[in-house]
């Protein structure tokens, strides 16, 4: 008898679904509208002087909890555009297979070289495509929108915590230090292509 | 006309008919299945994905015909042209109108029953020749499945050959038009009688929630697992063409068939059935497959018993009711 019941739910959970609007939508020709705060890839910016901004500090390959980010420093050399000594990363790989996409790594990016990109990348059919290299990472710069989040902007978000009074600890840094270092969503316009 | 040629032209119009309908069937399961589950379903192929099915076949048909090295080649191959026939076979002696009916045997009842029946050598036909444990056991299961509900399909049968007292298809459709749909009247072996057919006809033609041959999370695909092109295309298309047949002959036998006002016959006829078609469909994608044994007591313990007392009160409203039998 309850099996009985439960059947009668079932088939009346179902009519009631065909009964409602789908849910889903035809993905390549309609794409849903992203979050703000979406992102998905990741890209390598260049810096004022349209040098690579990555210093090879190696910051994010220490911090990556899936040990997916690869940095190698070319070591110190002088710098075409201003003249001054600074350090290179001479190959950067990011392997996309095993990243959770904690953007620990930009987080911890003091040059606000790495950054995530809005738009995902392509499915592929081997593996070793899902590594992005220097020249991969560098392109995503120039093609893909930035997301919203990078290394200064979310550790100024951190450094806002009074850590110095205890009484403050108490109420919600967190929060209070969003909507003045929320910067406009560059993705505002995105949505339907 | 001679009988040979109307049951030639016939057959011929009604199988084309039942073939184009299991076509749009399939897109249509699968519309219907998308938007139980708040999705769309096929959109891509034709307007609202209409031509889906074509694209299917023209798919499956392109695939390699692949004969397992170890199979038994010939009942290989006869297992689905098997299928096939034997389910479109059964639709020869559906009436689906006053006219419209390739051949009105008088014990069609026996005929539909019997090809029904039969289906399940062309399943252990296929499980046994593909030399593959998951077809072999999901032949097995077939068989068990389906000599069992062999019993109460036929004991809800007997409800309304016994009611018209008449084995023919078109004479109980008759007799329904005299009097009353037995869906309806006498409701207490009618109604239920109807519901224990339908739950044997899904159980008969391996419909979820009862495809435990197919059980595709434990059988791979159950007796279909070594098939592949064209003989897929069979055995899928026989799945269907059964559920339809079943369709038609539970309309038949306890839905008054083609009786309806206002419209011909065959309007009725079709809609019942498309009515009963869906209604499959709704079960199929509503509910979850049953275990093995719990088929079983479903089938021995409930089932069957209820069969029996819905027969036996057939049979007493037959010789007893106010006006006497028919």
């Amino acid at each position: 008898m309850k099996t009985l019941i439960d059947a009668i739910k079932s088939l009346k959970t179902t009519v009631s679904n065909v009964l409602r609007p789908v849910a889903t939508v035809e993905f390549p020709a309609v794409i849903r509208v992203r979050a703000p705060r979406y992102r998905a890839s990741f890209a390598l910016t260049n810096d004022e002087h349209g040098e690579l901004s990555c210093v090879a500090c190696q910051a994010c390959e220490k911090i990556c909890p899936s040990g997916v980010i690869k940095v190698k420093s070319g070591g110190k050399r002088e710098s075409p555009a201003t003249g001054k000594k600074r350090q290179y990363s001479d190959e950067f790989t990011l392997d996309l297979a095993a990243c959770i996409q904690c953007e620990l790594c930009v987080q911890v990016c003091n040059s606000d070289a790495i950054i995530m990109v809005r738009e995902p990348e392509q499915p592929v059919y081997r593996r070793e495509d899902l590594v992005l290299d220097l020249d991969r990472l560098r392109a995503n710069a120039r093609e893909r929108t930035a997301a919203w989040g990078t290394g200064s902007v979310l550790q100024a978000m951190q450094e806002s915590k009074p850590r110095a009074e205890p009484k403050a600890k108490e109420e919600k840094p967190r929060v209070e230090a969003k909507p003045a270092e929320e910067p406009k969503a560059p993705a505002a316009a995105e949505g339907v292509t | 006309m001679n009988a040979l040629a109307h049951g030639a032209s016939y057959g011929a119009l009604i199988i084309l008919t039942l073939l184009t309908t299991v076509a749009m069937g399939v897109w249509f399961e699968r519309k219907f299945a998308g938007r139980m589950q708040s999705r769309l379903g096929p959109t891509m192929v034709g307007p609202v994905g209409l031509l889906q099915s074509v694209a299917d076949v023209v798919k499956l048909l392109n695939k390699e015909d692949i004969i397992p090295r170890d199979a038994d080649r010939g009942l290989f191959t006869l297992a689905p042209v098997l299928a096939a026939l034997l389910s479109l076979g059964a639709a020869a002696v559906v009436p689906f109108s006053s006219t419209v009916v390739a051949a009105d045997l008088d014990i069609g009842v026996i005929w539909v029953v019997a090809l029904g029946g039969l289906t399940v050598i062309a399943t252990f036909a296929a499980g046994w020749s593909s030399n593959n444990k998951f077809a072999l056991l999901g032949a097995m299961r077939g068989i068990a499945q389906s000599v069992s509900y062999g019993v109460p399909l036929v004991l809800s049968v007997l409800v309304p050959v016994i009611l018209a007292g008449t084995m023919s298809l078109s004479g109980i459709v008759a007799w329904q038009t005299r009097h009353h749909w037995f869906a309806l009247w006498p409701v207490i072996p009618g109604l239920p009688a109807l519901g224990l057919f339908f739950l044997a006809m899904l159980a008969e033609s391996n419909r979820i929630p009862f495809d435990i041959p197919e059980a595709e999370s434990e059988l791979v695909a159950g007796v279909t697992t070594e098939y592949t092109g064209a003989k897929f295309v069979l055995f899928y298309m026989a799945e269907y063409v059964h559920t339809l047949v079943g369709s038609a002959v539970a309309s038949v036998l306890f839905l008054g068939g083609w009786d309806g006002p206002i419209a011909p016959g065959l309007h009725w006829m079709v809609a019942k059935t498309l009515a009963l078609f869906v209604a499959v469909y709704w079960v199929r994608w509503s509910l979850l497959r049953y275990r093995s044994d719990q088929l079983m007591a479903l089938c021995w313990r409930r089932l069957t018993p209820l069969g029996v007392g819905l027969v036996l009160l057939a049979s007493a409203w037959a010789l007893f009711a106010p006006g006497g039998p028919a």
